[in-house]
C-alpha cells in the first residue's frame, strides 16, 4: 500500500519526477567521479608496483614514495637471495635525465628504470619477452604512455638523453602513473653509462619473490632478522598502506576530492529533498485525508522514504553506467587507472541509500503540518 | 509636466520588486529551502573554480614573486620546475644591451637537495632557489629584511608555509642541507605545490658549495632575470637582448613566462577538465532545483496571477514579476553560498596549503552563474503564468 502510494504519487507528476531523477543521476554521476580520482590518484602512484611481480619489497630506510625511495647497498640484496625462502632477488635503480630530442626543442625529463633483463619481474608477459633486447648497449625500451611532448616512440629512433645517444628499442604499455611525464627501460649497465654518478653497488629497490608457500609476513620478519636495520622491507599490504596514504595525505589530493565528494553528496540530498518537499507540499491535503481516516505518521513517513528510495534507484544506475564511460574518458585523458570496482559501486549505493534517507528525514517535517482540520480551514 | 503619467511610472517601478519580494518571503521554509537548494549548487562551483584557481595558481606564484621584466632561460626548459641551466657567461651579453638596467641570476634546484628536518631527523627533497643577496630576485617583503643574512655561508631562509612535515613552521635555528649544517636566518609564506613540498631561500655561495658547477667552478645559472631602466620599451629590448645572446637562451617577459607554465600544466595535469565538470554538473543540478522552485511556486501563485491579470495587469509585467523573483532567488543562495565558501576556503587551504581565495573574478564569474542559472530556470517555469487564465480562478 505504501509503495503503492509513493508510485502513484511519483507517476502522477511525471515531469516533476523526472526531473528529480535527473538531478540525483548528476549528483550521484558527480560522486562516482570524484570518488574515481579519490582512488585513482593512489592508484597511479601504485602503478609500477601493481604491474610489478614481488611478494617483499626492500628499500633504504630513508624510503619516502616510490619515486624517492633513497639508496641501498646491493650486497644487502644478495644476502636476501641467499635465504632459503627467496626465489628470486632483483634490483631496480630509477634515475631522471634529460631528454634532448622532445618536440619544439624541448628537454622533457625522462623518468628511467634500471633492471636485470634476465630478471622476468614485471606482470606484462609482452614486456617480459622484450626485455632481453636491452642487453644491447645505449638501447632502451620506452612506455608507450610517454607524452607527445618526446617526440615520436618509433622503434629504432636514436635520442640523445643529458649527451649519450639511446635507441629506442620498442615500447610496452604499463603505464607512467606519478613517475613523470615518460619512462623508459635499460639494462643496469646501460643505466650506469647515463648515470656515471651512480654505482650498480647501490640499488634504489629491491623485488624479492618467494618460493611457493612461503608466508610473506614470515619471511619479511625473518629477512629483516637478516639484513638488520638500514633496510626497511614492505610485504604488499604495507607497501599499499604505504603509498596510499602518501599520496592522500602527503599531496593535498585527498582534501580537494574529498571536499568535492562531501557536497556532491550534499548536492544529491538537496535535490531529493526539493522534490518531495514539494510533492509533499502538494499533496498535503490528500495526506491529511488519509490521517483524518485514521492512517498514523509512520505510515505517511514510509511512503515519503519510498519516495525517496524510488527516485534516487532510478537515478542511481544511468548514473552508473554514465560512470563508467567517464571513467573511460579519464583513463584515456589522464593515463590514469580509474576502474569501476564492485566495492566502489558498493560504496556509491551506500551513499546513494543515505542521500535517500536524508533527504525523507528532512521532508518528514512537512509532513507532520499535515492537519486533519487544515482541510476544512 | 503630466504629473499623472510620472506618478503611475513610479509606482509601477516601485511596484515590482515588493511584489517579487513578498513573494519570496511569503513561504519563509520555501525559502530556507530554496536558498539551501540553489547555495550548495553555487557552493558546488564555487569549490570547483576555486580549486581550479588554486591549482594552477600553485605553481605560478612562485613565478609572480620573481621581480624583473625580461627572463632569460634555457630554450629547451619547458616548465619552471626543471633543472635546465645555462653558464653564467651567457648572461654577459645581455648586460650590453641598451634599455637593460641589471641582469641577476637565480640559481635553482628542485631535484638535488635534502632537507634535514632537525626535529625527526627525517630527510625529505626541498625546493632551493639561490641569488647574490647584493642582487635580490624575489620580492618577497619578509625576505627583504633578511636578504643581507644570505650573505653569510650556510645561512638560509626557509618558507612556513611549507608542508608540515618539514618541520619549517616555526623555522628551527639551524637544520641540513644534503648533510651539510645550515643557520636558519627566518621565514617567509609561499606555500607547496603539487611538486615541491618546501622552499628554502639561500645565498649563491652556500649554493655552490653544495651543488659546484662541473669541475668544481661556479654554478650554472637557472634563470636570467633583467630589469629595465625606467621608460625603455620592453618588446624592443626584448628584441635586442634575443639577437645579443646565444641562441640556446629564451627571452621571455614575465607574462610569456607565466604563460609557459600555465600551458605546460593545462597540457600535462587534468586538472582544467576535472574542475570544469564539477562546475558544469553543480549549474545543471542548481538549474534543476531553480526550476522546480519557481515553478511550485508560479503554479501556488496562479490564482493570483490570473486575478491580476483579470485586473488588467499585462502578461509582461507578471513575467517580470516572476524573472524579478528568480533573481532575488538566485541572490538569495549566492549570498549564502559565497560567505560559506570563503571560510571553506580559508579552512581547507590552511589544512591543503593551497592558495584558495575568494576573488573578485570568482565572485562575479559565479554571481553570473547563479543568475543564468536561475534566469534560465524561470524562463522555462513562467510559460505557465503566460497561460495562466482569468477564467481559471472560478
Amino acid at each position: 500500500m505504501r509503495s503503492a502510494l509513493a508510485w502513484r504519487i511519483l507517476t502522477y507528476d511525471k515531469g516533476r519526477t523526472a526531473l528529480a531523477v535527473a538531478g540525483v543521476f548528476l549528483a550521484i554521476l558527480l560522486v562516482f567521479v570524484q570518488l574515481g580520482f579519490f582512488i585513482a590518484v593512489p592508484q597511479g602512484g601504485m602503478l609500477l608496483y601493481d604491474r610489478t611481480r614481488f611478494d617483499l619489497l626492500i628499500a633504504a630506510t630513508a624510503y619516502e614514495y616510490q619515486v624517492q625511495p633513497g639508496e641501498f647497498p646491493l650486497e644487502q640484496l644478495d644476502r636476501a637471495r641467499a635465504a632459503p625462502e627467496v626465489a628470486l632477488a632483483a634490483p631496480l635503480y630509477f634515475g631522471s635525465a634529460k631528454w634532448r630530442s622532445g618536440e619544439d626543442g624541448k628537454a622533457p625529463d625522462i623518468f628511467v628504470i634500471g633492471v636485470d633483463p634476465g630478471a622476468r619481474i614485471f606482470t606484462v608477459e609482452d614486456l617480459n619477452r622484450q626485455l632481453a633486447i636491452l642487453d644491447q648497449a645505449n638501447i632502451a625500451l620506452v612506455d608507450s604512455a610517454t607524452r607527445p611532448m618526446f617526440g615520436p616512440l618509433t622503434t629504432g629512433r636514436v635520442v640523445d638523453i643529458d649527451g649519450d645517444k639511446v635507441k629506442i628499442g620498442g615500447s610496452y604499455v604499463l603505464g607512467t602513473g606519478f613517475m613523470g611525464l615518460g619512462v623508459i627501460l635499460v639494462s643496469a649497465e646501460n643505466f650506469i653509462r647515463l648515470f656515471p654518478y651512480r654505482k650498480l653497488g647501490q640499488a634504489n629497490l629491491g623485488l624479492i619473490q618467494l618460493k611457493p608457500g612461503v608466508d610473506p609476513d614470515r619471511a619479511a620478519a625473518s629477512l629483516r632478522k637478516l639484513l638488520g636495520s638500514d633496510t626497511r622491507i614492505f610485504t604488499r599490504p604495507q607497501l599499499e598502506a604505504h603509498e596510499t596514504a602518501y599520496w592522500t595525505t602527503r599531496t593535498s589530493v585527498g582534501l580537494l576530492f574529498g571536499s568535492g565528494l562531501i557536497i556532491s553528496f550534499i548536492v544529491g540530498v538537496m535535490v531529493v529533498y526539493q522534490i518531495l518537499a514539494t510533492q509533499v507540499s502538494r499533496q498535503l491535503p490528500q495526506f491529511a485525508t488519509l490521517k483524518a481516516v485514521g492512517y498514523g505518521d509512520r505510515f505517511l513517513g514510509g511512503t515519503v522514504i519510498i519516495m525517496a528510495l524510488l527516485i534516487v534507484l532510478a537515478g542511481f544506475f544511468p548514473a552508473l553506467a554514465a560512470a563508467m564511460g567517464v571513467y573511460a574518458v579519464i583513463r584515456e585523458e589522464t593515463l590514469l587507472p580509474v576502474e569501476m570496482s564492485a566495492a566502489r559501486v558498493a560504496e556509491v549505493f551506500l551513499a546513494t541509500l543515505g542521500m535517500a534517507a536524508a533527504s525523507a528525514w528532512l521532508s518528514m517535517g512537512s509532513l507532520r503540518r499535515a492537519d486533519p482540520a487544515d482541510l476544512f480551514g | 509636466m503630466s504629473a499623472p503619467s510620472n506618478l503611475a511610472r513610479e509606482r509601477r517601478s516601485v511596484g515590482f520588486v515588493p511584489l517579487a519580494w513578498r513573494n519570496l518571503l511569503a513561504n519563509k521554509s520555501r525559502l530556507l529551502r530554496s536558498s539551501g537548494g540553489i547555495g550548495f549548487a553555487v557552493l558546488l562551483m564555487l569549490m570547483q573554480l576555486g580549486f581550479e584557481n588554486a591549482f594552477f595558481n600553485a605553481s605560478l606564484e612562485i613565478i609572480r614573486l620573481l621581480d624583473g621584466d625580461i627572463f632569460l632561460q634555457r630554450a629547451s626548459k619547458y616548465r619552471f620546475a626543471t633543472k635546465d641551466p645555462f653558464p653564467f657567461r651567457d648572461l654577459e651579453a645581455a648586460r650590453g644591451v641598451r634599455g637593460v638596467a641589471s641582469v641577476w641570476p637565480l640559481y635553482a634546484d628542485w631535484h638535488h637537495l635534502f632537507w634535514r628536518d632537525p626535529a625527526d631527523g627525517k630527510t625529505s627533497l626541498v625546493r632551493v632557489l639561490a641569488f647574490d643577496p647584493d642582487q635580490p630576485v624575489l620580492s618577497l617583503p619578509e625576505l627583504d629584511a633578511r636578504v643581507k643574512d644570505l650573505g653569510d655561508l650556510d645561512a638560509a631562509v626557509v618558507d612556513r608555509r611549507a608542508r608540515r612535515f618539514l618541520g619549517m613552521n616555526p623555522p628551527p635555528p639551524a637544520a641540513e642541507l644534503n648533510g651539510s649544517k645550515i643557520k636558519i636566518a627566518g621565514s617567509f609564506a609561499l606555500g607547496p605545490d603539487f611538486e615541491n613540498d618546501g622552499t628554502v631561500v639561500i645565498g649563491d655561495r652556500t649554493f655552490a658549495k653544495l651543488l659546484p658547477g662541473s669541475g668544481g667552478g661556479p654554478p650554472d645559472v637557472e634563470l636570467g632575470v633583467v630589469k629595465l631602466t625606467p621608460g625603455s620599451d620592453p618588446i624592443a629590448v626584448q628584441q635586442a637582448i634575443t639577437a645579443a645572446v646565444p641562441a640556446e637562451l629564451a627571452v621571455l617577459t614575465k607574462d610569456q613566462l607565466l604563460e609557459l607554465e600555465r600551458k605546460f600544466q593545462a597540457d600535462v595535469s587534468s586538472a582544467g577538465p576535472i574542475f570544469a565538470m564539477g562546475t558544469l554538473v553543480g549549474f545543471i543540478v542548481g538549474m534543476l532545483i531553480a526550476y522546480q522552485i519557481i515553478y511550485t511556486d508560479v503554479a501556488e501563485q496562479q490564482p493570483q496571477y490570473a486575478t491580476m491579470k483579470a485586473m488588467g495587469y499585462r502578461t509582461r509585467y507578471l513575467v517580470q514579476v516572476v524573472l524579478e523573483q528568480a533573481t532575488l532567488s538566485a541572490l538569495a543562495g549566492w549570498v549564502p553560498a559565497v560567505l560559506v565558501s570563503i571560510l571553506l576556503f580559508r579552512i581547507v587551504g590552511e589544512v591543503a596549503l593551497l592558495p584558495l581565495h575568494m576573488t573578485v573574478e570568482l565572485a562575479v564569474v559565479s554571481l553570473l552563474l547563479t543568475l543564468s542559472m536561475c534566469l534560465i530556470s524561470a524562463v522555462l517555469a513562467v510559460r505557465r503564468v503566460i497561460s495562466a487564465d482569468p477564467a481559471e480562478v472560478f
